[in-house]
């Protein structure tokens, strides 16, 4: 039995809340801000499916991967997955899409082929994010181009669920996807009831941290308030682009915006959704495509086959590359570099133990 | 001297019912003096209006505690509040037996007692006690906010003033117009005709 | 409602009159030609009446932008020969003092009233204030009534009074004056021709040369008050027991003796020219008299006057003993100088000191009762209207000041929205002083970064407040570059007094289309940027506060929408309801929200069915909860 106040306490007060927008529109109390989630009053209820879907709440990673995938996995850096590619968006990519464009697409087609009926994602422009309910495959391609801070995307999420009563897709970070398949599991009281059934598709996005909002103040102080067409965080750092050009500084100088929330995740590949995409780190044309489930892999296949994607080899020379930052960042979490292992997380003696054998092996 | 309080909570009309029984009482010849306030107090608070009526003298504004001859409430919980400080055993009351619920009640933390167990106290005070369901009346003359005027129907009908009934109806037909006063007028008569059948 | 009987040209005739209604008839019995006021309670209804009746008596009336202001615009008036009054509560008559203790020097010319209303047991105001201090300090004379019928004569005689010295006077109404009723038998309505003249030759300045003059004429207002009609006793010949009483604690005296079986062993001596005194016609009845009782509201303004008197002819007067507010004597539950009196309390008082105690009459079978009032019986505290804008931007303000999560202090003053103290308005307010005094505060706050104070700072002030008072504190803002939000709750009226017009409104108060001050001009001329927002769009303010809070400098957000009550008036509202099936009570996890918390009056809780429901009698039809509701369970049935 927990509810707001334990969620207040356990998670926001102490800076775990990822901003992921799970318990916002759950009741009228927990609100948002860009990505502040706030509990603006006391809503007097010891049991809340707000503190229950909570992604920064108690779970259990094992049983996660029995619940989604029936059973344990073998890889420990990037988790269960059916298959790993390079893809991008075969014909006209959206517009704002900041790589190859594959999420986009991906849950466009979803809408037009019937597979769910909405979907959320974090629209607006980098500089404004915001949760957006997409109706249509145009809404979804608006909304398209990374994002840097937290958007809390579930609560467009809430506000959705029961409009229509059609499935929802999301696409979102690895937390989002993780508080969704949470939910998924009836970690939610009866008068939020059918929620698990609402949920059609989760395109989870690669994920390494994200940013406090006031990262926007570092953007305006260094662009001495100049229009900002565009922003990127590859590799080589901090890319602004302005009227008068771009300009790049190193990742160090905004390791102060990242959430503290993030330096304890686990995840950066999005584990538990139907399909996870990223970026290459080496190709600015393609994504990093990972196919998990049945249902995402039927999508991928018929996506590729109506030649809404296009797809290629993952190059298996950049796979270590990619599961050593996976597991790179779970180190630091198991140990406590860089932030207490958070009590919330189960993860059983001998996923740890795998996780640390797995990742002496990449050592090597 | 006859003292009359109307009571109930700022918004409801009651002002207006005692700005009418002191018209009323005028047109038959009487002194009248009201004392009431009004401003911060229409916002939910408690009001309470004094009519004080006399065949030949001027008054003050207040009634003395245990002084009041009748008593009409809007709302049930003010009248046993007024009644406890302003009534004796021969005080008359008329009570509408509609809750207007203080915002401590509706945010939790307070509760407001039964109405009926209101209404059963008021009836061991004093001997003569009408209930009237002057909401559901005022709906039925065409708006629940004529409550007031089921109520000052009631206090003609009740036989208590030397003030005949004539002179409230009146009063109603010089204060209102249009669709206002035969609603009004409506309200009035079915008060007028509760309070005899009760 | 009794403009019809106000206007009465019927001489003798009986008529039911509000204290206020009697006053403006007094005014239009003495000729009165100019008319000017801020609204304040428990005065506001005077002016109204007047400029209903304008153009039959040709008088001019209008609402000034304050108490000053309006105060000069009458002795402008005065000046120019025309009989003037200005009226305002005890308050406003502080806002005013600037100017009165200027103008009192050389005097006017034409009478000139002051009719204030002091506020005894602060009904609709944040505290007592005795306005009898005021005008001694601007050398006013005073009158107070103790009638209803009174409240019309002494207006009437204020002006006789006031062109005979040629100083204003002021008439200090209590509320149980002017909210109370009562019958007035009508006078005489002069029919003058008027015309106002200001020559070149005429000068009228503040200065110390015009000061022996000034004290001239309060000694003849002196000598006057000795034959006033309005100063008399009542009781028994050469009384030992003598109660001095002013305002409507006369008549509560008279009864209190009554009750006590006293009347015929005790007087009432009431004076109603309580500054300054009519000193002969007191010691006539000091003289005689060994127990004094001082009933009087507010301060010991009429105690102190005669102490200082008795103490000078403490000769002729011989021992005497004085009961009052200084010797704690006179004094309601709340102490001597807290609260207004009733008969009761004059009893109890009186009472005590001529030791025949009072015991008033308690209801017998109150058991049942008395169980349900002592255990249970909730009180009533204020709260906003159903519908009521205010509660909107106040939930849209918290929620945003929780979400900004800096602390950020927010300050208010006088108005309807003052119940941002309370639980209606979510104990929101930390500050309530005066008119517009949250502007000014919140300059001040905003300053102290220096020294490590770097909250966000809110003030939050009413439209009718925003014309009287806040644009000096915001030009503070601005030139001081002060990093304030101001939010201007413009519910389009003066709501608090009973909905006056005011500059933004575009309506003067007799009713014709004038230009309309706008609150967005105004704040752009003075270079503060301003967002205009909808309050019932609770979600959107919301996110414009955010997205203020983290901006520099000083700036305004006008939160606009007319005053429920004024809004529904003459109209059909809109039908609101619980779809009592969607809602699904307490397994919500709302904590029923629209009952509980967001506590409109008109969200009631159904404990029969355990669901929400809507007091039909109640509602305003804002819809607002229905945009609240997680569960999408109120529907609104627009009429429109």
């Amino acid at each position: 039995m927990a509810g707001q106040e334990q969620l207040k306490s356990c998670v926001i007060d102490k800076n775990l809340c990822s901003g992921c927008g799970m318990c916002v529109g759950l009741c009228p109390y927990i609100k948002t801000f860009r990505d502040r989630v706030k509990v603006i009053h006391p809503c007097g209820q010891k049991d809340g499916t707000c503190y229950s879907t909570c992604p920064k709440t108690f779970w259990d990673i094992d049983g996660m991967d029995d619940f989604v995938f029936q059973g344990p996995r073998s890889d420990q850096a990037l988790g269960v997955y059916k298959g790993i590619f390079f893809s991008r968006a075969a014909g006209e990519k959206a517009g704002g899409a900041q790589y190859g464009g594959t999420a986009t697409s991906l849950m466009a087609f979803a809408l037009d082929s019937g597979m769910v009926e909405g979907a959320v994602l974090a629209g607006g422009s980098a500089l404004d994010p915001r949760p957006v309910y997409a109706g249509t495959a145009l809404e979804v391609m608006a909304g398209a181009g990374s994002k840097y801070t937290a958007v809390p995307t579930l609560a467009a999420f809430n506000q959705a669920v029961g409009i229509n009563g059609g499935r929802l897709g999301l696409v979102g970070r690895p937390c989002q996807v993780e508080a969704v398949r949470k939910m998924q599991q009836g970690c939610h009281s009866e008068a939020h009831g059918n929620r698990e059934r609402a949920v059609g598709l989760t395109i989870g996005l690669f994920c390494f941290w994200s940013l406090t909002p006031e990262f926007y103040d570092f953007l305006a102080e260094k662009t001495k308030g100049e229009v900002i067409t565009r922003v990127d965080i590859p590799v080589e750092g901090l890319t602004v682009t302005t009227p008068a050009g771009a300009n790049t500084w190193p990742v160090d100088q905004i390791r102060k915006y990242i959430k503290d929330s993030c330096s304890a995740c686990i995840d950066c590949t999005s584990e538990w959704a139907d399909i996870s995409v990223g970026s290459t780190e080496s190709d600015p044309q393609y994504n990093t495509l990972v196919v998990r489930t049945v249902a995402g892999q039927r999508l991928v296949e018929r996506a590729a086959e109506k030649g809404v994607i296009e797809i290629k080899p993952y190059p298996e020379e950049r796979l270590p590359i990619l599961r050593k930052a996976a597991l790179n960042k779970k180190m630091r979490v198991i140990q406590g570099e860089g932030g207490k292992m958070p009590g919330y997380l189960k993860l059983s003696d001998q996923y740890r133990a795998e996780i640390i054998r797995q990742w002496e092996v990449l050592q090597k | 001297m006859f003292n009359v309080i109307v009571t109930g909570v700022g918004g409801q009309g009651n002002v207006l019912a005692s700005q009418v029984l002191a018209a009323a009482a005028v047109e038959a010849g009487c002194r009248v003096s009201i004392g009431e306030t009004f401003g911060a107090s229409q916002r939910g608070g408690s009001v309470m209006s004094h009519v004080r009526i006399s065949r030949d003298r001027t008054c003050g504004p207040l009634i003395p505690r245990g002084k009041a001859r009748l008593v009409v409430g809007f709302e049930p919980l003010e009248t046993l509040r007024v009644l406890m400080e302003y009534g004796s055993e021969d005080t008359v009351v008329i009570v509408n037996n509609r809750p207007n619920y203080p915002i401590g009640c509706l945010l939790g933390e307070d509760k407001y007692p039964d109405p009926q167990r209101i209404i059963e106290a008021v009836k061991k005070l004093v001997s003569t006690c009408h209930v009237l369901p002057a909401t559901d009346l005022a709906m039925e003359a065409g708006s629940p906010m004529a409550a007031n005027m089921v109520l000052t129907g009631a206090l003609a009908g009740a036989g208590v003033l030397p003030v005949d009934g004539n002179y409230f109806r009146d009063t109603i037909e010089m204060l209102f117009s249009g669709e206002v006063k035969e609603i009004n007028r409506r309200a009035f008569e079915s008060g007028f005709k509760a309070v005899q059948k009760g | 409602m009794s403009a019809h009987a106000v206007a009465l040209d019927q001489p003798g005739r009986r008529v039911v009159l509000t204290g206020n209604e009697a006053a403006a008839r007094g005014a239009i019995e003495a000729g009165v030609s100019f008319a000017a006021c801020y609204p304040g309670s428990p005065t506001s209804e005077v002016l109204p009446t007047l400029a209903r009746l304008g153009a039959r008596f040709n008088i001019y009336t209008e609402y000034s932008t304050n108490e000053k202001v309006a105060m000069e615009a009458a002795t402008a008036a005065s000046y120019a020969g025309l009989r003037s009054l200005t009226i305002c509560k005890a308050d406003g008559f502080n806002v005013a003092l600037d100017f009165a203790a200027a103008v009192c020097l050389q005097g006017i010319n034409a009478g000139m009233v002051i009719m204030v209303g002091d506020d005894p047991g602060s009904h609709s105001s944040v505290r007592e204030e005795d306005s009898r201090l005021l005008a001694r300090t601007a050398n006013f004379p005073v009158l107070e009534p103790s009638t209803v019928q009174e409240a019309k004569d002494i207006v009437k005689a204020a002006f006789d009074l006031s062109e005979d010295l040629r100083q204003p006077v002021v008439v200090r109404c209590t509320t149980r004056i002017c909210h109370a009723s009562g019958d007035v038998t009508l006078g005489d309505i002069p029919m003058v021709k008027k015309e106002a003249t200001f020559t070149r030759s005429q000068r009228f300045v503040s200065s110390v040369k015009f000061a022996p003059g000034m004290r001239d004429k309060i000694k003849r207002a002196a000598a006057l008050a000795g034959d006033s009609p309005f100063n008399y006793y009542t009781g028994p010949e050469n009384a030992q027991r003598l109660v001095i009483a002013s305002g409507p604690s006369y008549t509560y005296s008279l009864e209190a003796l009554a009750m006590l079986g006293l009347e015929d062993t005790a007087g009432v001596l009431k004076i109603s020219t309580t500054w300054p005194l009519p000193e002969e016609l007191i010691i006539k009845y000091l003289i005689p008299a060994r127990e004094v009782v001082f009933a009087e509201e507010v301060d010991s303004f009429l105690e102190d006057g005669v102490m200082v008197l008795a103490a000078k002819n403490m000769d002729r007067i011989g021992q005497t003993k004085f009961y009052g507010k200084n010797s704690g004597h006179v004094a309601g539950p709340g102490g001597p100088f807290v609260g207004e009196l009733d008969p009761d309390i004059v009893a109890g008082c009186l009472g005590k000191v001529f030791n025949t105690p009072y015991h008033p009459p308690a209801i017998p079978n109150a058991g049942e009762a008395r169980d349900i009032i002592e255990h249970s019986l909730p009180g009533r505290e204020l709260a906003l209207c159903a519908g009521c804008p205010h509660r909107a931007s106040f939930w849209a303000i918290k929620t945003a000041v929780e979400l900004d999560g800096r602390e950020a202090i927010v300050l208010g003053d006088i108005g309807c929205y003052t119940l941002g103290l309370y639980r209606t308005g979510y104990n929101l307010l930390q500050t309530v002083l005066c008119m517009g005094s949250g502007v000014g505060l919140a300059c001040g706050l905003a300053k102290l970064d220096r020294f490590n104070f770097r909250q966000p700072v809110i003030s939050v002030v009413g439209d009718s407040t925003f014309f009287h008072a806040a644009p000096q504190a915001l030009m503070n803002a601005r030139y001081n570059q002060a990093d304030i939000l101001c939010v201007i709750l413009d519910n389009e009226t003066t709501a608090m007094t009973g909905h006056q017009p005011h500059p933004g409104r575009g309506v003067s108060a007799s009713g014709e289309a004038v230009g309309r001050v706008e609150i967005e001009s105004l704040l752009g001329g003075m270079g503060i940027p301003v967002t205009v927002h909808d309050p019932y769009d609770i979600e959107g303010s919301i996110e414009v506060i955010c997205s203020l809070l983290r901006q520099k400098g000083p700036r305004a957000l006008v939160l606009r929408r007319s005053c429920a009550l004024v809004a529904v008036k003459g109209k059909k509202k809109n039908r609101v309801y619980v779809d009592q099936d969607r809602c699904i009570g307490d397994s919500c996890g709302c904590a029923r929200f629209c009952s509980g918390v967001f506590a409109c009056p008109a969200n009631i809780w159904d404990s029969e069915r355990g669901r929400a429901r809507i007091d039909e009698a109640v509602c305003n039809g804002c819809g607002v909860c229905a945009t609240l509701c997680p569960g999408k369970a109120i529907v609104v049935e627009r009429t429109v």
